[in-house]
């Protein structure tokens, strides 16, 4: 069952188009990577998904993007509800200048849940999602400004999380930690997957083919090749892709 | 120009080549040694077999180094992968063309049952598909591969011919039932020597197309 269906998505900032004509399918309960050379699109697209472009003046969106048979591109869709089913983590990890529970709480409030119990519980099952608890729960209360990169990652992963959202986003979430840091993040992804729907823009090839069920290889604001992972990896059916993941051009 | 991981895989190609050339002597100068009764011969082949040994242990250790430090996809990916699997099937036509060195041996100098025809033939067929199927590698050429694979019959069906007639010299005459049966022993190993440069067919086409073609005939 198709989670996203993307169909003919054109993005331009101003009359430079970003994104050409891109059409494609996420799966419930898969995690797809986006591949490909620096200004290949990969983060514009997955921007394109929560509407995060509409906030940068002078860019135009063409196509549709249909999440669960609903039309997301309609310019009277709700934005602030589809943030909400749709999350987004980022290369660099943000927590708010508040305490690590704080971090977590304060979605779920703008969100209307009130009962102090309910919050909460949510954190710690937030936290315990995203194997963070053990390090952080005698401290919950201390400036989320005090923990490790990794840390701080795995927290916006668990602040995104806590408000249920259906599909979450990636824009190179481990590029900027260290080994252990990254391999959390990713044995987090596998665990993920099985709740949400996983988009996620990586440059390190090698973790594409970790985490991924499929792969989608981008060049110029194209999409070249989808497939299962495996097949991107051995034995793409373009040589474009094959020069990509060879390493021979990108 | 090629990057460092492209000079690497050469490099690992390279070997391969070498215990393939190493491999094919071995058949070529254990069946020799058979037909002329030679077992200064055959032993050589017996102390030769080291070197493949050494061979295949150098380049399983390369090709782990390359998988770690390098993570090959696709194409590099697929050659490691195959080179693998050829050096297991290298070694193990070594091992068999000692076994066609120690019948030698065993024989001790006695001229065999009979001028040896079909025999040296499987070994010809043999040593063409083995040097046919690293072309196939080197050419990027799936179409030699196929046809490799195919001879395999030919193999197989002078195996069936020469089990035949040293079943009938044996019915004849008990006394050739020692050698007879060495000799139908060889004609086994070098069907087998078959089977392994088949082997080494199919990994070169799953190197160049990405297609398993094992047991696709079962």
């Amino acid at each position: 069952m198709n989670k996203i269906d993307v169909k003919n998505l054109n993005f331009y900032y101003g009359t430079n188009p970003a994104i050409r004509n891109i059409t494609l399918s996420v799966e419930l309960n898969t995690v797809l990577a986006l591949i490909g050379p620096s200004g290949c699109g990969k983060s514009t697209f997955i921007r394109c998904i929560n509407r995060m472009n509409d906030i940068i003046p002078n860019t135009r969106t063409e196509g549709d993007i249909i999440i669960d048979g609903d039309s997301i591109t309609h310019p009277k869709y709700d934005v602030t509800s589809l943030r909400r089913r749709v999350g987004m983590v980022f290369q660099k990890s943000n927590p708010f200048p508040k305490s690590i529970f704080e971090n977590i709480a304060y979605g779920l409030r703008i969100n209307g849940i009130k009962n102090r119990y309910e919050i909460e519980r949510i954190v710690e099952q937030s936290l315990k999602n995203t194997a963070l608890w053990n390090e952080v729960k005698d401290r919950l209360n201390e400036s989320a400004m005090g923990l490790s990169g990794g840390q701080q990652q795995r927290l916006c992963i668990a602040r995104t999380i806590a408000v249920q959202p259906e599909i979450i986003l990636m824009d190179e979430p481990a590029s900027a930690l260290d080994p252990i840091s990254t391999q959390k993040i990713e044995e987090l992804i596998q665990d993920l997957k099985k709740k949400y729907t996983i988009v996620i823009v990586t440059h390190n090839m090698q973790q594409a083919a970790r985490v991924s069920d499929y792969t989608a290889f981008f060049y110029l604001g194209e999409l070249i090749e989808l497939d299962k992972t495996e097949a991107i990896f051995t034995n793409p059916a373009l040589e474009m892709t094959e020069n990509y993941v060879t390493g021979k051009f990108g | 120009m090629p990057t460092h991981l492209e000079l690497e895989l050469e490099a690992i190609k390279s070997k391969i080549f070498e215990m393939a050339d190493l491999a094919i002597e071995a058949i070529s100068k254990s069946v020799e040694s058979l037909k002329k009764s030679d077992t200064t011969l055959a032993q050589s082949v017996i102390d030769g077999d080291s070197l493949l040994d050494q061979l295949e242990i150098t380049i399983d250790d390369e090709c782990i180094r390359v998988l770690v430090t390098r993570q090959p996809a696709a194409t590099h990916l697929r050659l490691v992968l195959a080179i693998l699997k050829i050096n297991t099937d290298l070694e193990r036509i070594g091992d068999l063309a000692t076994n066609i060195a120690k019948e030698t041996v065993r024989l001790q100098g006695q001229p065999t049952l009979k001028p040896l025809i079909d025999i040296p033939r499987m070994a010809e067929i043999g040593i063409e598909m083995i040097k046919d199927a690293l072309r196939a590698i080197t050419e990027m050429d799936p179409v030699i591969a196929e046809k490799v694979i195919e001879r395999d019959n030919e193999i197989d069906e002078l195996n069936i011919q020469i089990y035949r007639e040293l079943f009938s010299y044996m019915a004849e005459n008990p006394k050739s039932i020692s050698q007879a049966l060495g000799l139908i022993m060889i004609a086994k190993v070098l069907e087998r020597i078959g089977d392994h440069a088949t082997n080494i067919a199919e990994r070169a086409i799953y190197y160049v197309n990405g297609v398993d073609v094992r047991h696709s005939d079962d």
